[in-house]
């Protein structure tokens, strides 16, 4: 296998003529670096801008300015038949034409590798894939998983120095998609291939990924490690894109070192400082997670922190809860209930929160694009 | 992902090919010579007398009383054929889409409603004088009327009606197809009657169908040059015959080329029409999606054996129209001695071997030459970007939405003199077949194109091919069925087609189909019916071994070739 590569997106914008808005940028200035054998995902909703990135680093796409380089070398203008990379389309791209066999061995042939070599190799990347004994088979006759496969073999017998994937699994059923992704991430380890994935599902993004590039608007709006996205997000769109998530309105009180006491549902709620630049009086949202909220039953609404449950939905291994808290709505999850749980809708409960749980964001970076 | 969807602004923009600026750059003067010229001398002729420009030769022809009525018995014909082909053929396309037919029985309608589609264009005609001429079959044998005449708008009629209804049909099955079930079932499941169902919901999603059906008719008909040649008349004349009358008859080119104009204002709405208006009205886009499990009856059992009995009659008339075609080609004279005979064979293939020899000649120089022509023209003006694309698609198409009269005397008119003789060659009907019937491989190779999702180049490219590579390996095998889809119907139409090449002719190159039309004028009705048979014997095995050809092909959407007869 070939050395793992690092990939550099520099400053990368992207423009289109749009009918209606004028000119739209499709991407951003964006700023990305992956580290050789790492696998890394661009999380975002749907015209973020992620697959024009992705597609730019495939040389599907030309950036109008910044540089993109393989392992330092620049590539930006290089065509994509030049780059050595593994491309898996959302809709597999298998040539309908050819068989499982011929469709495997498209890139090596390509590559002018001997005859022998490309029946070894194709049979051992089938194999590799779950498919050895499908060479003869045609696409159309592949349910979308095993079509999933294939286009994953024909993208790493070729030995690519990066593999690109656009939203692989979106076409594939639930629990196919569970089983795929798992299946994706032990491939890319064992072949540690430089790994760039496209997807809009936070949850596929979190449990393939060794890293997390969110993007919004056309511009990578935080990069990090899952944990770092969900228990420190940046902005409020990061909060909310990835998992579920109460902001809570309230003004700073006080400020000291990392941590900021907040004003908030008439008390006051200490909360960790993720971005700088935050004083007091400043308006502000505290982030918390339902599950960093727990609630327990109290006699009557006595002092502040008391509230009323005002829907709870049974979901088996969890309880969700809504309850009004100081004219807030707050999501709480439970998911430790157990068979005696008696909290019901009209309960009048304490709400407490998970020390160190609380992260406070500036009301500003709510809404619009800012860098993490 | 849901990105921009207009062109790219900056980068990335248009690559000069020298190959892509080559091809174009041919293909623009082979439609300039072939599509442009002709037409253009055809104006020339009409409007000019010896040089000086007059618009009176054209006011004369066109204020005559006798062929101001054969314009509007010709839109009168179109019309009535288009509302009864329209109607038989979403019988049938309503029958097959939601009758639940089972396999065989499926394949008796397609393979009843493809006999007229692949004759020569005598064929109804000549059958319905055997059957009801004044020693018809049924008229005289079987009714013992006598002196009945078949001649007139009704016989016409009701010939073009038979013989252009699976045109109709082949447009409208899928649409009716494309209709998913479960919308029907839901307006039923609301407590709508069947009937009501089929009032409220399925004919209103059919109208664009109907419409575009109706539009294919109507100038399938006003083109139809050898029906109303045999069966109209003089009581009932038309335009295509009298532009035909006038320059064979009276050698009155010029006159010829003006009733061809009556004919084209006609013709080019209804292009227009068909091709800005009805094509926008759709409301479903065919995608191949299955339409649920179970699809939801439509119709009653009752309806459908009602349904089933029209088909099977309109379907036994056809089947009956060739037999007796057969027959009379096997017997010494239809309707007077009935004695077996290979006599008319042994004519054509005598007396007629040289017609054979020409029209397979030339239909294997056309074939190949048509199916190349519609694969690159597809090919360049649905993914390459140059000066004039859209513009060569247009015209592309003008000689195949023209009807053949005029492009058979606008080729007569600018290929007789200097600087392009052409008359008397096989090169002009062969190029006259080209530019006429290889626009059917264009709208293929067009609509294999789109169906061929841009990511498959991608992947290519991104394995590392050039693009040289990718076409070769990835797009050119992809649109091959087009390829063939185009040889196929390129065939065909040389070996039935007259409308155009009946001005073409010669000496030295004539025509199985002419060789037809000779025949019956001279009541050689024997012999006529030999040549009919023969052509659609050579034409079902010709179509037999393309579709195996096809079937080799493992391609996606590969288009049953007689959807692409429909016009």
């Amino acid at each position: 296998m070939a050395d793992s590569i690092g990939v550099d997106v520099d400053g990368v914008s992207k423009r289109y003529a749009h009918r209606v808005k004028g000119e739209i940028y499709a991407a951003r200035d964006v700023v990305l670096h992956v580290r050789p054998g790492e696998f890394l995902t661009l999380l975002g909703p749907s015209g973020c801008g992620k697959t024009t990135t992705l597609r730019m680093i495939a040389g599907y796409e030309m950036p109008d300015v910044g540089r993109i380089r393989f392992g330092g070398q620049d590539i930006t203008r290089e065509p994509a038949n030049r780059r050595n990379i593994g491309f898996v389309f959302q809709n597999y791209a298998l040539f309908p034409h050819l068989s499982i066999f011929e469709n495997v061995a498209y890139g090596l042939r390509v590559r002018g590798v001997a005859e022998d070599d490309v029946k070894r190799r194709v049979g051992e990347v089938l194999a590799l894939v779950g498919l050895a004994g499908y060479e003869q088979q045609f696409s159309s006759q592949l349910s979308g998983g095993e079509q999933q496969r294939v286009a994953l073999a024909r993208a790493i017998v070729i030995r690519p120095r990066l593999l690109l994937f656009d939203e692989p699994l979106s076409n594939l059923d639930a629990k196919l998609r569970v089983q795929m992704r798992t299946e994706i991430r032990e491939l890319q380890r064992t072949l540690a291939i430089t790994t760039v994935y496209v997807t809009h599902d936070q949850e596929e993004a979190m449990a393939v990924s060794d890293r997390i590039a969110v993007m919004n608007e056309g511009s990578v709006v935080q990069e990090g490690t899952a944990e770092d996205l969900y228990h420190r997000p940046a902005s409020q769109f990061v909060a909310q894109f990835v998992g579920r998530v109460n902001l809570v309105p309230g003004r700073v009180a006080e400020i000291a070192g990392g941590t900021a006491k907040v004003a908030a549902l008439g008390t006051t709620i200490d909360a960790r400082v993720v971005r700088e630049g935050l004083a007091r009086g400043d308006a502000v949202r505290l982030v918390v997670r339902p599950e960093a909220i727990s609630i327990a039953a109290a006699a009557q609404a006595t002092g502040p922190l008391s509230a009323t449950v005002t829907s709870r939905t049974f979901l088996g291994e969890k309880i969700e809860y809504l309850v009004r808290c100081a004219d807030e709505t707050l999501q709480v999850v439970r998911y430790d209930a157990g068979p005696d749980e008696i909290i019901a809708e009209g309960a009048i409960v304490t709400v407490r929160f998970t020390d160190g749980a609380v992260t406070v964001l500036p009301e500003a970076a709510a809404r619009g694009r800012d860098d993490a | 992902m849901a990105g921009p969807t207009s062109g790219v602004l900056t980068a990335g923009g248009r690559h000069r090919d020298p190959a892509v600026a080559f091809t174009s750059l041919a293909l623009w003067l082979l439609l300039a010579l072939f599509v442009v010229y002709p037409l253009s001398m055809l104006f020339v002729r009409m409007l000019t007398d010896h040089g000086t420009i007059t618009t009176a030769g054209l006011a004369t022809i066109l204020t005559d009383r006798h062929q101001v009525r054969a314009f509007w018995n010709s839109l009168l014909l179109a019309t009535l054929v288009g509302a009864l082909g329209t109607v038989l053929g979403f019988l049938f396309a309503f029958t097959a889409a939601r009758g639940r037919l089972p396999r065989w029985l499926l394949g008796i309608v397609d393979a009843s409603v493809l006999l007229p589609l692949v004759s020569p264009p005598f064929t109804t005609a000549i059958a319905i004088i055997f059957s009801f001429g004044p020693r018809g079959l049924i008229t005289y044998e079987l009714l013992g009327l006598k002196g009945v005449t078949v001649y007139g708008l009704t016989s016409t009629f009701l010939s073009e009606a038979l013989t252009y209804f699976p045109i109709a049909y082949l447009t409208l099955r899928p649409i009716l197809a494309a209709i998913d079930s479960n919308i029907e079932g839901m307006a039923f499941s609301l407590g709508a009657s069947r009937w009501r169902v089929f009032r409220t919901v399925t004919l209103p999603l059919a109208i664009p169908g109907l419409a575009n059906a109706f539009l294919l008719l109507f100038a399938a008909s006003l083109a139809d040059f050898a029906t109303p040649l045999i069966l109209a008349g003089n009581q009932f004349p038309v335009l295509p015959t009298q532009a035909y009358l006038q320059i064979t008859g009276l050698f009155d080119l010029r006159g010829g080329a003006a009733l061809s104009f009556a004919l084209l204002v006609p013709a080019l709405i209804v292009f227009l029409l068909q091709r800005y208006w009805v094509s926008r009205r759709f409301y479903v886009t065919i995608t191949g999606k299955g339409a649920g499990q179970t699809p939801f009856d439509s119709i009653s059992p009752a309806m459908r054996n009602g349904l089933l009995a029209v088909c099977a009659t309109v379907a036994l008339v056809i089947v009956y129209f060739y037999a007796l075609l057969l027959y009379a080609s096997l017997v010494m004279a239809l309707g007077a001695n009935h004695t077996f005979t290979l006599q008319h064979y042994r004519t054509i293939f005598t007396e007629g071997t040289k017609a054979i020899r020409d029209t397979l000649l030339i239909a294997a120089f056309a074939m190949p030459l048509g199916g190349l022509y519609g694969v690159l023209v597809g090919y360049l003006v649905t993914k390459k970007q140059f000066v004039g694309r859209r513009s060569m698609e247009l015209v592309s198409m003008i000689n195949y939405a023209l009807p053949g009269t005029i492009v058979g005397i606008a080729y007569l008119i600018a290929f007789n003199d200097p600087p392009i003789e052409l008359t008397g060659t096989a090169l002009i009907i062969v190029a006259c077949y080209i530019f006429r019937y290889g626009p059917t491989g264009i709208r293929a190779t067009v609509a294999l194109l789109q169906q061929i999702d841009k990511s498959l180049e991608e992947a290519s490219q991104g394995l590392g091919a050039g693009s040289a590579t990718t076409f070769r390996r990835v797009t050119l095998p992809l649109i091959l069925p087009a390829f063939f889809a185009g040889l196929g119907v390129v065939f065909i139409r040389s070996m039935t087609a007259i409308s155009a090449t009946i001005f073409l002719v010669s000496i030295g190159w004539t025509l199985i189909t002419v060789k037809i039309l000779e025949n019956m004028t001279e009541l050689s009705l024997g012999p006529a019916a030999a040549f009919s048979v023969l052509v659609v014997a050579i034409v079902f095995v010709v179509i037999a071994a393309i579709g195996r050809v096809l079937r080799l092909f493992r391609a996606p959407g590969a288009m049953p070739m007689t959807s692409l007869l429909g016009g």
